[in-house]
């Protein structure tokens, strides 16, 4: 099991949900709460130096591009499969 | 770092999750479908679960060969190293959230009570207001005594 690859892909997806998330709470936070949706995109922003930077040079990235393609792809696939599925729902 | 797209494999990587993401939908969304709906619904949930478990079966098949019916188009191995990339990935997100959520609840995040102005409450004597509304109620109970006596 390649483990290097299973912690590379466990921070882009961390990365991505504190860039989301922190974005969203940034704009509409209000006082507090908008701070802290400043350092969540903060965060995410490190995590994707220390992938871009650091995280790749550690093992080779061509697996680490091929496991991007297949997290598109299962993120692609599970959007279809909701919209077959509200199709079937909303056409019956 | 080499950000060149030579050397990324399309197919066994892009083409194989997108229909594991595909048949795990249509598998989610039909147990819940088959199970909450009624009637109709229901049909449509028990063939949402039936097309989920043919789409699963078949690409387990392609890149394991168990069953034998399709072409073995997905190298076993590199479905592996998808299906993990893929799930730790969407574990990562969902610790992400959770991370998230965790920080949002401990912290206060309820507005400064600095700007509200504490000093007329402590000025409000309760016995005095108290007073004023049992007068004021009085007040109103007779008048509707006396309208009710002309009547």
């Amino acid at each position: 099991m390649n483990t290097e690859l299973i912690i590379s892909m466990g921070f882009v997806g961390a990365m991505l949900s504190m860039l989301g998330m922190g974005l969203l709470i940034a704009y509409y936070g209000s006082s507090k709460t908008r701070n802290i949706g400043f350092v969540f995109l903060i965060v995410g922003a490190g995590l994707a130096y220390y992938l871009a930077e650091m995280g790749m040079d550690a093992h080779p990235s061509v697996s680490f591009m091929n496991g991007m393609l297949a997290f598109l792809g299962g993120m692609l696939g599970g959007i279809i499969g909701i919209i077959i599925f509200l199709v079937a729902i909303i056409k019956s | 770092m080499d950000m060149s797209t030579d050397n990324l494999d399309i197919m066994q990587f892009f083409v194989s999750m997108l229909i594991v993401g595909i048949g795990v939908a249509l598998l989610s969304t039909g147990i819940f479908t088959s199970y909450f709906g009624a009637g109709k619904s229901q049909k449509i949930g028990f063939g949402l679960l039936f097309l989920g478990i043919i789409t699963l079966t078949f690409v387990i098949d392609m890149a394991f060969g168990t069953i034998g019916i399709m072409p073995d188009q997905f190298e076993s191995a590199t479905f592996k190293d998808a299906l993990v990339s893929g799930v730790s990935a969407l574990s990562g997100m969902i610790i992400g959230m959770f991370m998230i959520l965790f920080v949002l609840m401990k912290v206060d995040t309820v507005d400064d009570l600095e700007d509200l102005d504490l000093e007329d409450l402590e000025d409000l004597d309760l016995d005095e207001e108290l007073k004023k509304l049992e007068e004021e109620l009085n007040q109103t109970e007779n008048k509707e005594e006396k309208s009710e006596e002309k009547e």
